[in-house]
């Protein structure tokens, strides 16, 4: 029976071709580290926040004079909706640290690469997306923060040219972040989450064209990969647990590590807070922005800062196979620039001073410095390279995987030649 | 690299509670007794003024406070009236030239939580001209609750610090009164995942075991 109906459905859609082509034959291969996981683990933190997002909107008013009280009664009298509240306001970090470590793996392993600059691309612009959607729903809560947060930042929007309060006033709905800001903000966080998920089938398709990178950084042949179902399902899961641990950990026992002070207090906008601060994932975007004296050229700053990545696959130029493991100079510049992301993550936070106006200009400087040398540094690191000899290790690898590449395309043609 | 990844998360944490001025550190406390003397000092002293909107005459009772307490704390008020305070904002405005916050979330509020509340209450001090003052928030309105800067004897300076822990300690809880209840489902929801997690990595050898 199960198999007849199997049958009826085959004949009108290609499931059963789909699941092996997507997921019990997916080629993967067989050398992913646990760094490859993260890719799985922000699949399921998008769906985690959707589902705990739904249901708060269930409770949530998106009203001035309700959206405080209203978080407030979910916290109190809905039936775990402290639960509902913490997961997803902690959800919302945990999805930046895994979109950041996710980013963070690419870039060492070098998978932005040919052919999977297109792959890389689609990540990009599901980071804006994911950026823009934790924006809007940072302002819901209507604490303090929230208010002076999107105040700040769409009054960044006058650095358009020539109708930059217009654009202003048309993304607040408003003169001043009020009521019409705040219901466009909970509509828009509510529809971003589904845009999301959209790109993240385009990303997903890109993927499975282009198939995983992996630590060698060399294209596999046909015998180093594995399906993805069950090796990599069971993996990714296992990994899921781990994150689960620490996920809950701060869920039930450091949530309120995660929000800060001043918005447990209405939103007031007769009284600037002392200290504005985005949350610890806009940090260092947002130190670049102090960095730059003027407001165009620190919106510039900004916004271009978050776009370099997607400069990585023209600016790297290294024709070196693999990843960082095999480039010396690359593998520094990479753990400096996480070293400069942290610095420009504390001086985003910190109050601003002479001392660490200074430190933030240098570490500005770094950031975009360390993205412009890269097509010095990789030509460069190319030559050196070519010249002392490439490492033992990636020779090998490179002449074993040709081997097999060249063994499989003959085998193939010899099945070719005598189909016909 | 994870060293790293996991050091820029966690050094957001600390940093939240940085604080200009040095806060004494404050023992709260969550037991009923602790909770329930805070809870009295707070209605004898603080309510006429300061309200606890997000907390029910209700929510009293839940903690455990006894009906017959709660009864006279709410006198013809239905049970689930909020604590609002006894004098209207115009009134305080007038008296005082700003309106006295809402509590409940006060332990939340502000850098430091329970700390800052607990130093801000001892924090009051009388100049060398004898004009009060106060350490933690120099432009406060609120005269010394707790009567702590005309004190010098020892053991009545301590029955002060006894009231101002109890007090942040109602506080505590009525800034979260689900606390309690997410911290007993939170070790039974890490005892859970860590059996988990450890079943699905022997599901994860097993299933690669094949490969070898």
């Amino acid at each position: 029976m199960p198999a007849r109906i199997m049958k009826w459905i085959d004949h009108r859609f290609p499931l059963t071709n789909f699941v092996k082509h997507e997921l019990t034959g997916y080629p993967t291969p067989r050398n992913l580290s646990y760094w490859w996981n993260f890719g799985f683990l922000a699949g399921f933190v998008l769906v985690l926040q959707i589902a705990t997002g739904i249901f708060l909107a269930m409770h949530y008013k998106a009203d001035i004079a309700l959206s405080f009280d209203s978080i407030q009664h979910i916290m109190r009298d809905v039936n775990y909706g402290w639960l509902l509240r913490y997961m997803h306001a902690t959800g919302a970090s945990a999805f930046f640290f895994v979109i950041f470590v996710h980013m963070a793996r690419t870039l060492y392993y070098g998978s932005y690469r040919a052919p999977r600059e297109l792959l890389w691309w689609t990540g990009q612009g599901l980071l804006l997306l994911l950026m823009a959607t934790a924006f809007m729903g940072y302002l819901l809560p209507w604490g303090q923060m929230s208010f002076w947060g999107a105040t700040v930042i769409t009054n960044l929007f006058r650095a358009t040219p020539f109708f930059g309060d217009q654009v202003v006033v048309w993304l607040r709905g408003d003169y001043t972040v009020g009521d019409a800001t705040l219901t466009r903000f909970f509509a828009l966080h509510y529809l971003f989450p589904f845009i999301i998920c959209a790109a993240v089938v385009i990303h997903l398709v890109a993927l499975h064209t282009v198939k995983s990178s992996n630590p060698s950084g060399i294209d596999l042949a046909a015998k180093d990969n594995i399906p993805f179902h069950p090796y990599f399902t069971a993996k990714d899961l296992y990994g899921l647990g781990w994150f689960l641990i620490i996920y809950c950990i701060f869920v039930f026992f450091l949530p309120d590590s995660l929000i800060e002070p001043a918005n447990n207090i209405p939103a007031n906008p007769m009284q600037t807070p002392n200290h504005i601060v985005p949350e610890w994932y806009f940090l260092p975007f947002y130190a670049i922005l102090r960095s730059v004296p003027d407001l165009v050229g620190g919106v510039l700053a900004m916004g271009l800062s978050v776009m370099m990545f997607a400069f990585m696959p023209i600016l790297d130029r290294s024709r070196i196979p693999g990843g960082a493991h095999y480039r010396p100079f690359y593998r520094w510049q990479f753990f400096l620039f996480i070293i400069d992301m942290l610095v420009l993550g504390y001086v985003g936070y910190t109050p601003p001073t002479d001392s660490t106006l200074l430190l933030g200009q240098v570490a500005t400087l770094c950031y975009f410095g360390s993205f412009f040398i890269i097509p010095f540094v990789s030509r460069m690191e190319e030559r050196w390279l070519i010249k002392r000899g490439l490492p033992p290790a990636v020779i090998e690898l490179m002449a074993g995987e040709a081997a097999a590449i060249e063994r499989h395309k003959q085998s193939h043609e010899q099945r070719k030649g005598a189909r016909l | 690299m994870s060293k790293l990844l996991i050091a820029l998360l966690l050094c957001a944490t600390p940093l939240a509670y940085a604080h200009e001025t040095a806060l004494t550190k404050v023992a709260v406390q969550t037991d009923l007794p602790t909770m329930e003397r805070g809870a009295d000092t707070l209605m004898n002293n603080c309510h006429s003024c300061h309200s606890l909107k997000y907390i029910k005459y209700r929510d009293l009772m839940k903690l455990g406070i006894s009906k017959q307490k709660v009864d006279g704390w709410r006198g013809e008020l239905g049970l689930d009236t909020p604590l609002l305070a006894q004098m209207s904002e115009s009134d305080a405005l007038q008296s005082f030239g700003t309106a006295p916050p809402d509590l409940s979330l006060m332990t939340k509020a502000r850098d430091g939580g329970p700390d800052y509340v607990y130093s801000y209450l001892l924090g009051y001090y009388l100049n060398a001209s004898g004009v009060p003052g106060n350490h933690i928030f120099p432009e406060t309105k609120m005269p010394d609750p707790l009567g702590v800067s005309g004190t010098s004897d020892p053991a009545q300076l301590n029955s002060i610090k006894d009231q101002a822990r109890d007090i942040v300690s109602f506080l505590n809880w009525a800034a979260d009164p689900q606390q309690s209840a997410r911290l007993r489902l939170g070790y039974y929801v890490i005892g859970y995942l860590l059996l988990l997690t450890f079943l699905l990595y022997l599901v994860k050898n097993q299933i690669w075991s094949r490969l070898d």
